[in-house]
């Protein structure tokens, strides 16, 4: 491989590539290059920049600073037209599908204008069928993407990539909704694509996989690469240290559990996405929910917290049964939460880090008649600022202004702003950086200390296995899993969330 | 030099409403003598007082992402009503009556947005012509005088106090209460708060359906008080008047610099948008321009001011 890359022209060349948002650096000198027919892993964790790298390459987002050359030749890539042209196509974690249009209106999108206005329904379908054929699938081209399981539209997703003649193929953790025969499909695929010469990046935090299929990796920490390494020259530690930089340790907080009385109960609850779930968590607890992306896990926390409705099913608090019909009445009976989506979900943009903190509380700072007693209210914020170490110069300042980790913490600081039984945390550190994680934990530790109930669920098992006493795993809108603090590996968490307990995992 | 013109400019976008008005009634000034005379100014603010009221509540409306179609049709059913009502009961009782039923067309609207979840422009888009319709139908399609046991009522509606028209003086309350409400308010605040990001707001505990209610009430209350100062003023209640209305005053509002998407919005603002509109009417009229260029050009003045806005937001 080495010799190879010596004599041959890279297909894909990043140089020192740098980028910032709001002055906070993405990436720092970021290096990455990849021959043409090579399978080219990119890791790192969540936060490490390898989907901001990505989207400059696909013209998403512009770099700062340094170079891009394809086929040795620089580029300048301002727009997604322009890595279209150079056929470079990417397969985004989050579906860019039209879930309303059918699956052949949905490969052919981008092209839909090229033979006229009028639309020619028959070979539009026939090409569609084709093309999702010659890739080893076969789906109905008349069908509406939004009826479509999520596997299904990953394979609509690639063949709407492949429609375009592409020379560089970018995926962006496509196996995270994938279960083990739809990989292996995955990578049949790729290997195809790979032995017509196509480069292919592949994104993914499963070094199982990058075992399997890739021949060559680079690390992403922080913003920074790592060398390139051969995957047949290197193993499992070696990556795993490139990623973390440091132990898993170090970034976890010690942890000694003091676990008291139950405090949330519930009992076979089933929602749209949720069939009978049962839990219990205890005061001062920690609880994990694992489970790969559509297993259930954030709809069944939802339907606790009634975000969204539940068919069926009791919530008991404290031993006592009560009926929470929506959000209102879960907070006034002591339950928080801080959701997936924190942009969507969590903090308010627009409005100010004070405004956020106080929505949860609005009690807490209002005199008569509603009216708001400001002095009180800013006080009591610059406390939970000083607690949370929210950095920021002033209580006033949009929420849309902080980085990632601090609107995260202003979230978490409406919670605490509360006497909570339990917190419900969804993704706690989703787009958090390194440090800011750490933080986070230490909070989720104080919180527990105070003997709140805490349920978490996260897409990092490495974060659940650090943080948890105890780990529920859903697969399919039910827990099929439970492992106390003795039991948890990465293996056992994926088996159960993979449905691999019933059949065997594939060895590598 | 550059940065002081760079300042010059964020200055004038960040301020654009108000600098409008001030350019507004500069123009007013030299266009005619007639403007600042006190006879001019009160027939000025008691013509905006019907808009002047109900664009307080749409502003609230607004804020919240939502939008009345209605209140040109409450503000013409009250009228007749109020008129209807003096004949047959005591005018306190006319008066708490006519508000009430205001208040309960606006919670029809409100009920079908909070809870039925309907698209606010259909749900008050239907309740614009059954309200209208209703209207004829309680006046029988033709004006309804106010009955002479009540003069009191068009007393009020023609008289003033220390020279301010009675209906300029409501619409100060009205304006006063308002910005007290968005400035220092919860209620204020969780408006704001639900037009930015509604599952947010919902997810931190709070009813947003309430909320969302509250304002079409208000608001038909508000299309009500207009309704009833229009009859006070002409002594009959037609059934024909305010079509239109309900654009009049959005226009203001967004002249205000208030974003339909919810949000984002001040009173004062909105009040300056309120003058500004009437100002155009009022100084076309004394410089006997025709109404069709007066449409033409409050047209242009809001996109103009939208425009502004666009530029504040980058």
């Amino acid at each position: 491989m080495d010799m190879l890359h010596d004599q041959l022209v890279n297909r894909v060349e990043l140089s020192n590539i740098s980028k910032s948002f709001g002055g906070v650096a993405a990436l720092k000198d970021v290096t990455l290059k990849a021959l043409p027919g090579e399978i080219h892993a990119l890791m790192g964790e969540n936060g490490a920049g390898k989907s901001t790298l990505m989207k400059i390459l696909s013209g998403a987002h512009q770099k700062d600073g340094g170079r891009i050359a394809i086929d040795g030749e620089e580029v300048h890539i301002k727009n997604t037209h322009d890595s279209k042209k150079l056929g470079i196509g990417i397969i985004y974690q989050e579906f860019s599908l039209v879930p309303e249009l059918s699956v052949a209106e949905n490969v052919f999108l981008n092209r839909l204008s090229e033979h006229g206005v009028w639309m020619k329904w028959n070979s539009l379908k026939k090409e569609a069928a084709e093309l999702i054929q010659s890739i080893g699938f076969n789906i109905n081209p008349s069908a509406k993407v939004a009826n479509l399981s999520i596997a299904q539209q990953q394979i609509v997703e690639i063949a709407k990539a492949l429609s375009e003649k592409v020379k560089v193929l970018i995926l962006d953790e496509p196996s995270a909704v994938l279960g083990p025969n739809e990989v292996q499909k995955l990578f049949d695929i790729l290997l195809k694509l790979k032995k017509e010469g196509v480069t292919i990046i592949y994104i993914s935090h499963h070094l199982s996989e990058i075992f399997q299929i890739a021949d060559r990796v680079t690390v992403l920490k922080d913003g920074k690469s790592s060398e390139s390494l051969n995957v047949a020259e290197t193993d499992r530690d070696a990556i795993i240290k490139l990623m973390l930089g440091r132990s898993l340790d170090a970034m976890f907080p010690p942890r000694k559990p003091v676990i008291g009385n139950e405090v949330l109960r519930v009992e076979h609850i089933q929602s749209d996405k949720v069939k009978d779930v049962s839990l219990t968590v205890k005061a001062g607890e920690v609880l994990g929910i694992a489970g790969l992306v559509g297993s259930g896990r954030t709809e069944v926390v939802r339907a606790i917290f009634a975000a969204d409705k539940k068919q069926k099913g009791s919530v008991f608090l404290h031993g006592r049964k009560v009926r929470l019909r929506n959000p209102h009445q879960a907070v006034e009976k002591g339950i928080g939460m801080v959701p997936e989506d924190r942009k969507q979900q969590g903090v308010i943009l627009s409005l100010s880090i004070k405004q956020n903190i106080s929505l949860a509380n609005l009690a807490g700072v209002t005199g008569k008649l509603g009216f708001i007693r400001s002095n009180k209210e800013s006080a009591h914020v610059q406390q939970l600022i000083k607690k949370l170490l929210i950095k920021t110069q002033h209580e006033d300042i949009p929420a849309g202004q902080l980085s990632g980790g601090n609107q995260q913490k202003v979230v978490l600081a409406k919670w605490f702003n509360r006497d909570c039984h339990v917190i419900i945390i969804d993704e706690p550190t989703r787009g958090v950086d390194v440090g800011a994680k750490t933080e986070i934990y230490n909070l989720i530790n104080e919180l527990a200390g105070r003997g709140v109930a805490i349920l978490v669920i996260s897409s990092e098992t490495a974060e659940l296995m650090g943080i948890c006493d105890r780990i529920l795993v859903m697969r399919d809108g039910q827990v099929h899993g439970e492992l106390e603090k003795h039991e948890f590996t990465e293996e056992h968490i994926l088996r159960y969330a993979i449905g691999a307990d019933r059949q065997p995992l594939s060895t590598n | 030099m550059k940065s002081s013109l760079k300042r010059t400019i964020h200055f004038i976008i960040k301020h654009n409403t108000i600098i409008i008005f001030l350019l507004m009634l500069v123009l007013s000034a030299l266009a005619s003598n007639a403007f600042f005379t006190p006879n001019n100014l009160a027939n000025l603010i008691r013509q905006v007082a019907p808009v002047g009221i109900i664009s307080m509540g749409m502003l609230l409306v607004i804020l919240t992402g939502g939008i009345d179609l209605s209140v040109g049709s409450i503000v013409a059913m009250i009228g007749v009503l109020c008129a209807l009502f003096t004949q047959s009961m005591s005018l306190p009782l006319a008066i708490v009556a006519s508000l009430l039923a205001g208040i309960v067309v606006g919670s029809i609207s409100g009920y079908l947005v909070s809870v039925q979840k309907m698209a606010p422009f259909i749900a008050t888009l239907a309740l614009m012509t059954i309200v209208r319709g209703l209207g004829f139908i309680f006046s029988k399609g033709a004006p309804v005088m106010v009955a002479d046991s009540a003069s009191a009522l068009t007393d009020f509606g023609s008289g003033s106090l220390l020279g301010i028209p009675n209906p300029a003086i409501i619409l100060f309350l009205v304006f006063g209460i308002t910005a007290v409400l968005l400035k220092y308010n919860i209620y204020g605040r969780i408006l704001i708060a639900i037009g930015s990001n509604e599952e947010a707001v919902r997810l931190s505990g709070i009813k947003v359906p309430v909320y969302k209610f509250s304002v079409y009430a208000i608001i038909g209350g508000l299309a009500a008080i207009s309704g009833m100062i229009g009859t006070a003023r002409t002594g009959v209640g037609s059934p024909n008047i305010g079509i239109g209305l309900e654009l009049d005053v959005i226009a203001a509002v967004v002249i205000g610099g208030t974003s339909l998407m919810g949000g984002k919005g001040s009173a004062l603002n909105t009040f300056l948008g309120v003058l500004i509109l009437g100002m155009i009417g009022n100084i076309m009229n004394l410089m006997d321009i025709a109404s069709y260029s007066q449409q033409v050009i409050k047209g242009l003045i809001i996109i103009l001011a939208v425009l502004l806005q666009r530029f504040q937001e980058k």
